[in-house]
C-alpha cells in the first residue's frame, strides 16, 4: 500500500514545526511498510497534483507569507473544496484552519474573504488584545486528549454547520470563550494545535493513516500497533505538569 | 539629579553584592530610569565614548566578544552590558557601574546588547554611533513576535537615526534591505566563499520572500538558514556588495561565526583599526559564556554550543559533526529565556546532521518531546540515554567521554546557564 501525501505550501506555510506532521506520518506508515510519497505544493501547484493526493496538511505562517498564499490558493479553491468533500483526509492548522473559513477580520475592521468551506470565521480583536499561546489541551471522544501548544491572535467562532475538534482542558481553543478548539468536517480537522500535533498524539495520526487508506483502497484498514511508550512518556511528562489526567 | 542617581545606583549595586543578591545588574538601572527617563541619553550625550549596538537574533553576544577584544587589545577602554542583561534596565545600570559620580564615562567604546524587539526602544532614547544588525531568524514566536512585524518596526527606527553608521548582513534579505533609504552610511558584510555554499536550503530556513515586493527569492547560494547569495526576479532588489567578504583570521568554527567576526571586523576597520591590529587581537579571543566555550573537567575537554531556535541548533550540529564528535548531549528547556514553545525541534534537520557514531545523551525539561524528535528522525535511542535530571545526564557523559575526546553540549539558554553552573561546581553534583 501507499499514501500520498499533499502538503500545501511547504516553503511558505511552515513557521511552528510543522513540518513534524508530515515527519510523524511518514515515520508510522514506514514502520507499518506502508509506502509513502510526500508532495510538495507549493505556489504554482496545478489542480492535477493537488488530487493525487490521498491525504493533505497544511500549516500556519506569518502575515507576509499568507498572503502571497492567499492569492495562490484561491485559484485551486474548488479543487481543494472538492477533495474535502468527497472525504479525502486533511489536517489543518492554524493559519491554515482559519483559511478554511468564511473570512478573517483584522485588527482594522478589514475583512479578508477567505475559503469558506468551513462554517467559521476568525476576527482579530487588535494588538492590545493578548495573544493566546501555551501548552493546550482538549478532549475528543475518538481520539481521547489532544496534547500541543497553540499561538494565535485570531479568534474563530464556529457556525451551526460544522463541530467541534474537542472540547478545551487546559488552555484557550478556538476564543477563549466557549471551549471550543478546532473543527471537523467530513474527514477534515482543523486546530489550533501545534507541537507539532500528530507526534504526540499518535492515536489521532493512525486515524488520518488509516482513513486515507480506507479511501483510497476502499477497504477496511486495521493498523500494525507500533511501540509508543515514548509517546506515551512524552504525552504523560506534559499533561503531569498541566495537572491533566490521561 | 544624575548625581543622586549615580549616588544610590552604585550604592545598591554594593549592596546587592554584599547581600549576594546575584549580580544586582538590572535593578540600580530600573530605579535610574524611574527618577529620571532621559538619564542614558543624559550621560552618554555628555561623554566621548562611542555608543555601539549590536543586535539581531543570533550572534549578539560573540559579536560583543570580539568587538571588545578587538577594542580593548588595541588599548581602548570598553565598557558593555555584560550577564545577557540586554534591556534598557541593563544599560542603565552598566552606565551607573560605568560612570563616575559626575555622570563622566571614562570609556572609549560603549557596546550594548540589544534585544530584538528592545531595539526601537532603544534608539527612541538615544542615538547610537553603530548599529550592527546580523540577521533575523525566527526565535521564540511566543515571546519576540514574527520576524516580519520586527523587520518593519526596525525599518521605521532606523529611518529616524541620522548620525548613526550600520554594519548590516548582506545575505540576510531583511537585515540588506534595511540599508535601503538611509540618510546615513551603511556598510554591507557578507561571505563569498565557495567552500562555505549549499546549493539546497535547510528545512529551518524562513525569510524567503522578498522584503520589498514579497516575491520568493532566488538564490544562487546558500551560506545556512536563508543567509546567501539572493535576489528577487520581479522587483529586482538584490543583495548589496559587501565591503568585506573575507577575513585572514577566524577564531571560532561554524558558519554563523564567521558572520559574527566579519561584522566585527568591518565596525573595526570602520573606526580605523588596520586588519594586523585586529588579527592579533583576535588570537588572544576567548569565547563568551557557552558560545563554544571550553571547559576542562577532571582532564576531559566540554564544550559548549548555546543554542537557541532551529537555525543556531543546526550551525551548532553542523560545527559539531564536522569535529566527529563521539560524545553529545542536549539538553531541551522550555522556561521563558528558552521560548515555552518547543514546536522548533522539528525544524532542525537532525535526520542529516548527526553520526551514527555520536552517542548521543538527552536531558531538559523537555527530554521526551526531544526523544520523541529523535525517535521519528530514525536514530535510535534507548532508555538509558534519557535523563530527567541535568546532572545525571552531564555526569553519564563525562563519565562515557575517553580522555582524549570532547564532551559536546548543547543545550538551549537556560539549560547553558544550568549546565555551566554544574560544571563549574557552583552547583554541587
Amino acid at each position: 500500500m501507499k499514501l500520498i501525501i499533499g502538503w500545501l505550501y511547504p516553503t511558505l506555510m511552515n513557521i511552528y514545526g510543522d513540518r513534524g506532521n508530515i515527519i510523524a506520518l511518514q515515520k508510522r506508515c514506514e514502520w507499518r511498510e506502508i509506502q509513502t510519497e510526500v508532495i510538495k505544493l507549493d505556489v504554482g501547484f496545478t489542480e492535477n497534483e493537488l488530487e493525487k493526493c490521498d491525504i493533505l496538511l497544511m500549516g500556519g505562517a506569518q502575515d507576509k507569507q499568507q498572503e502571497a498564499v492567499s492569492k495562490d490558493l484561491f485559484k485551486k479553491a474548488k479543487a481543494l473544496q472538492a477533495m474535502i468533500e468527497k472525504n479525502i483526509p486533511g489536517l489543518y492548522i492554524c493559519g491554515a484552519y482559519q483559511f478554511l473559513g468564511k473570512y478573517y477580520k483584522e485588527a482594522n475592521g478589514n475583512i479578508i474573504n477567505c475559503l469558506g468551506i468551513f462554517d467559521l470565521y476568525t476576527e482579530n480583536p487588535g494588538e492590545n488584545a493578548k495573544r493566546l499561546i501555551g501548552n493546550a489541551v482538549f478532549e475528543n471522544k475518538k481520539f481521547g486528549k489532544v496534547i500541543g501548544f497553540e499561538n494565535h491572535g485570531g479568534r474563530t467562532h464556529l457556525g451551526k454547520n460544522i463541530a467541534l475538534f474537542g472540547k478545551v482542558v487546559k488552555g484557550f481553543g478556538n476564543n477563549g470563550l466557549d471551549q471550543t478548539e478546532g473543527a471537523i468536517y467530513k474527514n477534515s480537522f482543523g486546530t489550533y494545535l501545534h507541537g507539532p500535533i500528530l507526534p504526540k498524539n499518535p492515536i489521532l495520526t493512525d486515524y488520518l493513516i488509516s482513513k486515507a487508506l480506507e479511501i483510497k483502497y476502499n477497504q477496511q484498514i486495521i493498523l500494525k500497533k507500533l511501540n509508543d511508550n515514548l509517546e506515551q512518556r512524552a504525552r504523560l511528562a506534559i499533561a503531569k505538569r498541566l495537572s491533566v489526567g490521561i | 539629579m544624575n548625581f543622586l542617581i549615580l549616588l544610590l545606583g552604585k550604592s545598591l549595586s554594593k549592596l546587592s553584592k554584599i547581600l549576594n543578591l546575584g549580580h544586582g545588574s538590572t535593578w540600580p538601572g530600573h530605579i535610574a530610569l524611574r527618577l529620571n527617563p532621559a538619564f542614558i541619553d543624559q550621560v552618554l550625550k555628555k561623554s566621548k565614548t562611542k555608543v555601539i549596538l549590536v543586535t539581531g537574533t543570533n550572534g549578539k553576544t560573540t559579536t560583543a566578544k570580539l568587538l571588545q577584544t578587538i577594542f580593548e587589545e588595541n588599548s581602548k577602554k570598553v565598557f558593555l552590558n555584560s550577564s545577557g542583561a540586554n534591556l534598557l534596565n541593563g544599560i542603565a545600570s552598566s552606565i551607573i557601574l560605568g560612570s563616575n559620580l559626575k555622570g563622566n564615562l571614562s570609556f572609549d567604546y560603549a557596546i550594548f546588547e540589544v534585544d530584538e524587539n528592545t531595539l526601537p526602544q532603544i534608539t527612541e532614547t538615544l542615538e547610537p554611533d553603530f548599529i550592527i544588525a546580523l540577521n533575523l531568524f525566527r526565535d521564540q514566536l511566543d515571546r519576540y513576535g514574527e520576524i516580519n512585524t520586527i523587520a518593519r518596526k526596525w525599518k521605521n527606527s532606523y529611518q529616524k537615526l541620522h548620525k548613526t553608521q550600520f554594519i548590516l548582513n548582506a545575505d540576510d534579505p531583511q537585515i540588506a534591505y534595511l540599508g535601503n533609504n538611509l540618510d546615513s552610511k551603511v556598510y554591507y558584510f557578507g561571505l563569498n566563499d565557495k567552500k562555505f555554499e549549499y546549493t539546497t536550503q535547510q528545512h529551518a530556513a524562513d525569510s524567503i520572500l522578498c522584503p520589498k515586493c514579497g516575491t520568493k527569492l532566488t538564490y544562487e547560494a546558500f551560506y545556512f538558514s536563508h543567509l546567501g547569495k539572493w535576489k528577487c526576479d520581479n522587483c529586482k532588489l538584490g543583495r548589496p556588495i559587501p565591503s568585506l567578504e573575507n577575513f585572514e583570521y577566524y577564531p571560532l568554527l561554524g558558519t554563523y561565526a564567521i558572520y559574527d567576526t566579519l561584522a566585527a571586523v568591518l565596525t573595526a576597520q570602520t573606526l580605523g583599526i588596520n586588519s594586523g591590529q585586529i588579527t592579533a587581537a583576535l588570537k588572544t579571543f576567548k569565547p563568551a559564556f557557552g558560545r563554544q566555550e571550553i571547559m576542562e573537567i577532571d582532564g576531559k575537554k566540554v564544550q559548549l554550543f548555546l543554542s537557541k531556535n532551529p537555525t543556531s541548533f543546526n550551525e551548532s550540529l553542523r560545527t559539531i559533526n564536522e569535529s566527529k564528535a563521539k560524545n553529545l548531549l542536549i539538553v531541551l528547556n522550555d522556561r521563558i529565556p528558552d521560548g515555552t514553545d518547543v514546536s522548533w525541534i522539528w525544524d532542525i534537520d537532525f535526520e542529516t546532521l548527526i553520526d551514527k557514531n555520536t552517542k548521543l545523551y538527552l536531558t531538559g525539561d523537555r527530554v521526551y518531546d526531544l526523544a520523541l524528535r529523535i525517535k521519528y528522525s530514525g536514530i535510535p535511542i534507548s532508555d538509558e540515554k534519557i535523563f530527567e535530571k541535568l546532572e545525571e545526564a552531564i555526569l553519564k557523559g563525562l563519565t562515557e567521554t575517553n580522555n582524549d575526546e570532547v564532551f559536546y553540549i548543547l543545550p538551549t539558554y537556560s539549560a547553558m546557564l544550568e549546565t555551566r553552573k554544574i560544571l563549574t561546581g557552583k552547583k554541587i553534583l
